[in-house]
């Protein structure tokens, strides 16, 4: 299991791959809340802009910010939709009369066994999807025939729940083609390191950020060989028979947890061999350590960081006004 | 005075069965100790008692004039680092180059200092091309190569690998024992614990622990003249010891042939 990738991290060069990972957590989080600041839809648009000219500049591939999308798509679209149907305030700006005859119905049961088997045989899962959405308000707008199942209904879209969808699908689209280009932009090691500096003030009330970054460095350092590991326990068990693959829901279960144990019980193991190699090489936790890894801070960083702080300005002045 | 001196060590994991019993040893500065035991018989324990990872029950250790204590552990293990069995356990860093690091950061090496020791030590252990390499593009003997790389830069004096070559395929194996041989002619005091009493042949003095107690302890040549050390402590016995004793008996070429056979049939 050589390939198993830990984070959205891609090598690259380019801009945000050279900025130190404390600027780029700070400018995430200082847009996000410059985002949530704003209050029309052309503020909205323009942050989306910058976002997008933030991909071009750093030389990012937009196929892969959209891959990285693809997870919260369904969100996006149920948002959208709730939002669309459910917001009844302000102006009306649509209003259709819909029809659901037994003509209809067939029809839309017709266009879902359709989708269904377009989406098995095809790659393309989200057009299809949109295709299945727009096929079902066709439907339901223009077969009028037949015998009436439910007396006509209308659909109407207002004004506020046109923008408030919109609002919202903007939002979540500039957050996450930021945080985005955060993790396809920064090692995982690197990223714990940002959050470690950054975290450092903590120390105060307690909480100690270098024994996490090392926590945390450390478990992901590990998870392909726990991987390895789950594959050898797995084939052993295959080799005596288990199937993973196939059987109840009962079955499968049962053979979860025959795989889990095992794997608990080496990661113990696991752990009290690496704690004492760790301690014979002198580790001791809460110490004082130098590192290897150093953070630096450069010009483009400051360059960074000011940019953030003036779009998060920027949109406190649009909110005042 | 010994480099090494342990006085009366004993030492049980919960109060009841000994796992050391009064063990008495001096191991001096630059000496290959090779350490033979079957399962259990206590060896694992003893390496882990050096290095301050157990306290014994009773009895001291003494490392180069200073005490292990719980106040001393840490100096002593700026002296004596632990190669162990399972490569995979002993990698901490993410990369080569962190991992080598490891300890010297633990001991606040400054890291200009550091990046020139990675790269000489690594260059030593043949990994210099490997630095920014992950742990699961390494083989095991990599592994243990990258760990002997991080305890030589923190300038220890004495290595102990506790069945270091056991993991690893008969290729690595030769390559880390032939590097192990290198350690010990640069002076390194080197402590191998092992199953393979071949591999302890090549060592100054053999210790053969048997059920916690020191069943002997000499130079190379000598125990290899006492059978019944090895037979006492359910050891494999060297083909040299065999032939010899073959020989001794009558010098009847019929046995030795059949003690050749039985050899290669094992082997």
């Amino acid at each position: 299991m050589k390939s198993v990738i830990i984070g959205q991290y891609i090598p690259g060069k380019g801009l945000f791959y050279r900025l130190d990972p404390r600027t780029k957590i700070i400018a995430v989080l200082l847009i996000m809340i410059a985002v949530f600041l704003l209050e029309s839809i052309t503020h909205l648009l323009i942050g989306f802009g910058i976002a997008f000219m933030l991909l071009i500049i750093g030389r990012i591939s937009v196929i892969k910010v959209i891959k990285g999308l693809k997870p919260i798509m369904i969100l996006l679209i149920f948002t959208f939709i709730f939002q669309i149907i459910l917001n009844r305030e302000g102006e009306m700006i649509v209003n259709h009369e819909m029809y659901l005859t037994l003509y209809t119905a067939l029809f839309l049961v017709l266009a879902f066994v359709v989708w269904r088997v377009l989406v098995k045989f095809t790659r393309f899962r989200f057009t299809m999807f949109f295709l299945f959405v727009a096929g079902v308000y066709l439907i339901l707008r223009y077969v009028d025939f037949g015998y009436q199942l439910l007396s006509p209904f209308n659909f109407q879209v207002y004004e506020a729940g046109l923008r408030m969808s919109a609002f919202v699908v903007i939002r979540l689209l500039i957050i996450i083609t930021l945080s985005t280009v955060l993790t396809l932009t920064t090692k995982p090691t690197n990223l714990t390191q940002g959050l470690e500096k950054l975290m450092h003030p903590l120390k105060k009330i307690g909480f100690n950020s270098e024994d996490f970054a090392l926590i945390i460095s450390i478990s992901l350092r590990y998870i392909p060989t726990i991987f390895d590991e789950a594959n050898k326990i797995m084939l052993a068990q295959a080799s005596r028979g288990a199937d993973f693959s196939e059987g109840k829901l009962k079955d499968k279960l049962k053979q979860v947890i025959s795989l889990l144990v095992p794997m608990f019980i080496i990661a113990f193991m696991r752990s009290e061999e690496l704690a004492n190699a760790m301690e014979s090489r002198n580790f001791v936790p809460g110490n004082k350590r130098t590192r290897i890894n150093e953070l630096i801070f450069s010009y483009r960083d400051v360059i960074a960081t000011a940019f953030s702080v003036l779009v998060l300005a920027l949109a406190i002045v649009l909110k005042v006004i | 005075m010994s480099y090494i001196e342990i006085r009366d060590l004993d030492f049980s994991y919960n109060g009841k069965k000994k796992v050391l019993e009064s063990i008495n040893l001096q191991v001096e500065k630059g000496e290959w100790i090779a350490c033979l035991g079957h399962n259990g018989s206590g060896k694992s324990t003893l390496a882990k008692a050096l290095v301050g990872l157990l306290e014994p029950e009773l009895g001291e250790i003494e490392i180069d004039g200073l005490l292990l204590t719980e106040e001393t552990a840490y100096e002593i293990r700026k002296k004596i680092g632990i190669v162990f069995q399972n490569p995979d356990n002993q990698f901490v860093g993410v990369t080569v180059r962190d991992d080598i690091a490891f300890g010297m950061e633990n001991l606040c090496v400054p890291r200009e200092e550091m990046i020139e020791k990675i790269d000489f030590y690594a260059k030593k252990v043949n990994m210099l091309d490997f630095l920014d390499k992950e742990p699961t593009n390494l083989s095991g003997g990599q592994k243990q190569q990258v760990a002997i790389a991080g305890i030589l830069a923190m300038q220890s004096e004495i290595i102990i690998f506790d069945e270091a070559t056991s993991m690893l395929d008969p290729f690595s194996r030769e390559e880390l024992i032939k590097y192990i041989r290198t350690l010990h002619k640069e002076g390194l005091t080197i402590i191998m614990i092992t199953h393979d009493i071949n591999e302890a042949l090549l060592a100054d003095k053999i210790l053969v622990l048997n059920k916690g107690k020191i069943e002997a302890f000499e130079e190379t040549e000598k125990i290899m003249k006492k059978r019944e050390v090895f037979v006492e402590s359910r050891l494999e016995l060297p083909i040299a010891l065999d032939l010899a004793n073959a020989l001794e008996s009558n010098g009847n070429a019929t046995k030795i042939r059949k003690k050749l056979w039985e050899y290669a049939l094992t082997k």
